[in-house]
């Protein structure tokens, strides 16, 4: 590697080994910069919002996680269809109100936070469940759009030439239409094809709904990448590489890439909030998943029992705000900790 | 200017056209049969009649042929039959399957409704968010810069659709603080037109001013450290016609940008609005088209129509911006 001595101890404390420290005295490390991911998250430890939105986060992501464990310990199934799962005659009046647990009756552990009305399905199980349906959706559709966004990111700011403007014509066309408008389009088709086979409908409407969040999720990322790498590459150290011939791959994942941490750093905590309301708003207007419990299903099915019922309606909105609530402020906090322009 | 015009129509003739065959390969190659939402309508659906239903619509034809024929019906008039025959009148979309009504005057019929929500709500958000933006940007540091940052953040930071659900429910049928949220065309009754979008308006309007006064803030903060607002306030301009004359004039230019691009997604964003608020417009129609058995016709002319409208905004706001803007120079 041709970079100078602070540059690569930046490098390589991002990347979290810093092998030019080790055998160095007590005295040099001390003296030795810190870098800017070390500046940043030495900044998000001490701040108070973050902390508090990372021990939330935590803790949704035990409970959907611990999922089905949780289900087993009160015994409660989100799937009516399930063989072990109580009859839904058994649970329902003839209204469609439940028989047992709020709104009319008093509190069991049978069910905790009470039973569907007209489905029949466990709302513990069915949040939890959902849960964990927005966290998977929303995690699989960073990593990959991440992933991506910084490759064709690297990409069009590296090659001049046609490669840049296929891929910035490509991002200027997605980055204008809605994902909303791909999923009105998407989803009856979907339907319509698998409507036989519940099972391959379930996988299908899933797989879906993560491709088009990611067909429609990596523009933004790309364009910040390719912008950061039109001024990086005519800096010295990408020069000197091209000059005594470092393959180009190298250049671009071990030269840039680390370069790029601090923004796609920030764009993937900015990211999840944003696909999980996704996912769940889709759900809510019947364009999203099927077959698989999910929070905005939920609130649309829960949206009519909204005079009697009220925390059947207010577990999913909650759960919902709450996730994203969380996860907006930490992308916040991640952002300004990484800003060299504020100063705490 | 005049050569990037005519560029700039050609991407967007161009994008036009391919999203046109994208939305005629998904709805009519896409499902395993497009005809079968048709056949499971009335009644019992045999393969005879199937098979019956397929050939009148013309599915049996080539590719390169049915498209030819949908594209021509935006030009022409069209015969399209399904059991009985229905005349189409140009510019034709097709025939819904439920209503049996042409989808282009159904369309005509909807849009008016969401096109009320969105300039309605967009003109809140805009004045909303410049306003408070500029009054945060003003008194920087202070606790009504604070509290509007922090309310801001929070409000942002939940969806759309929850925030908007939840006013629906408590204020307009809990409460019953407004009741009637319905579309009122406005050449018949302005006033009822007013008052019926009045609670979707101001969601719409709250919920979204926040990102447009977190953005107007910073906008006005950098321009009111520049030099010439400095040499504005000593040549003893009063502090109002310097944030307003001078600070707020360049800062709007990215805002009005920003909110072109934003006009668009708003306009396919009153899915949420129309259906929460149960307002009869054309989000609400596309998402009833979907209930099974589908209204095919239905669904990709609002897919068509939706994405001939982003790309129609898209190009105003390029070609506004060159007008507003004179920094931006098109060779």
């Amino acid at each position: 590697m041709t970079l100078d001595r602070g540059e690569m101890i930046e490098q390589e404390s991002v990347l979290g080994h810093d092998p030019s420290l080790e055998d160095q005295p007590e005295a040099a490390k001390e003296i030795a910069g810190k870098s800017p991911t070390q500046i940043a998250l030495s900044r998000l430890r001490k701040d108070k919002v973050a902390t508090l939105c990372i021990a939330v986060i935590v803790l949704l992501v035990l409970v959907a996680v611990l999922a089905p464990v949780i289900t087993r310990i009160f015994g409660v199934y989100w799937n009516v269809s399930d063989p072990k799962a109580p009859n839904t005659t058994d649970v329902l009046a003839f209204d469609g109100y439940p028989k047992v647990g709020p709104p009319f009756n008093s509190f069991t552990w049978d069910h905790p936070l009470g039973v569907a009305p007209r489905l029949g399905y466990d709302n513990l199980a069915y949040l939890v469940y959902g849960l964990r349906t927005s966290l998977i959706v929303c995690v699989a559709a960073t990593v990959i759009s991440t992933i991506i966004g910084v490759v064709l990111g690297l990409m069009a700011g590296f090659s001049r030439g046609w490669v840049d403007r296929v891929i910035s014509f490509i991002t200027d066309l997605l980055l204008a239409f809605p994902f909303l408008l791909a999923m009105l389009a998407l989803s009856p088709i979907i339907t319509s094809r698998f409507s036989t086979d519940q099972d391959k409908l379930r996988i299908a409407t899933i797989t879906s709904l993560i491709t088009i969040l990611i067909i429609f999720g990596w523009m933004g990322l790309a364009r910040l990448i390719r912008g950061q790498v039109l001024s990086l590459r005519e800096r010295e150290f990408i020069l000197a590489a091209e000059v005594i011939g470092v393959p180009t791959r190298q250049i671009l994942f071990k030269e840039l890439l680390p370069n790029l941490i601090a923004p796609i750093v920030i764009s993937i905590s900015l990211g999840l909030p944003g696909f999980v309301a996704a996912e769940a708003g889709l759900s809510f207007l019947g364009l999203g998943i099927s077959g698989y419990p999910s929070l905005g299903k939920m609130v649309s099915d829960a949206a009519p029992y909204y005079a009697d019922y009220g925390l059947y309606l207010w577990l999913p909105v909650g759960a919902i705000a709450l996730l994203t609530l969380s996860l907006n402020l930490l992308g916040d906090s991640v952002r300004d900790a990484f800003d060299p322009r504020t100063r705490r | 200017m005049l050569g990037y015009i005519v560029r700039r129509l050609m991407s967007a003739f161009l994008v036009v056209v391919l999203t046109s065959m994208f939305v005629f390969l998904l709805f009519f190659k896409g499902p395993s049969n497009p005809a079968e939402p048709l056949c499971n309508l009335n009644g019992k659906c045999t393969p005879e009649k199937l098979a019956i239903l397929t050939e009148q619509l013309g599915y049996n034809d080539s590719v390169v042929h049915q498209y030819g024929i949908y594209v021509g019906g935006f030009f022409h008039d069209r015969t399209i039959s399904f059991g009985p025959k229905y005349h189409c009148d140009a510019p034709c979309l097709g025939i819904s399957f439920r209503t049996r009504n042409e989808v282009t005057s159904e369309l005509v019929e909807k849009f008016p409704a969401t096109l009320s929500i969105a300039v309605g709500g967009a003109s809140i958000y805009l004045t909303l968010g410049v306003l408070l933006g500029t009054l945060a940007a003003r008194r920087r540091g202070t606790l009504l810069d604070r509290s509007l940052v922090t309310f801001s953040v929070t409000v942002s930071a939940v969806p759309y659709y929850v925030i908007a659900l939840m006013v629906w429910i408590y204020v307009s049928l809990q409460w019953k603080l407004i009741e009637d949220t319905s579309y009122h065309p406005i050449t018949s009754d302005p006033l009822h037109w007013a008052t019926g979008l009045a609670l979707p308006w101001a969601v719409i309007g709250l919920t979204s001013s926040t990102a447009y006064a977190r953005y107007s803030r910073g906008q006005m903060i950098e321009t009111l450290g520049e030099d010439y607002v400095r040499t504005a306030v000593a040549k003893g301009v009063s502090e109002r016609g310097v944030v307003i004359r001078h600070a707020l004039r360049a800062a709007i230019v990215p805002i009005i940008t920003i909110f072109g691009l934003d006009f668009a997604f708003l306009l396919t964003g009153t899915i949420f609005t129309e259906v929460i608020f149960q307002i009869d417009g054309v989000g609400k129609w596309a998402i009833q088209a979907l209930r099974s058995p589908v209204d095919f016709p239905v669904v990709s002319a609002t897919v068509l129509f939706g994405a001939v409208i982003i790309v129609l905004a898209n190009l105003i706001v390029d070609l506004l911006y060159a007008v507003i803007d004179p920094r931006v120079r098109l060779a």
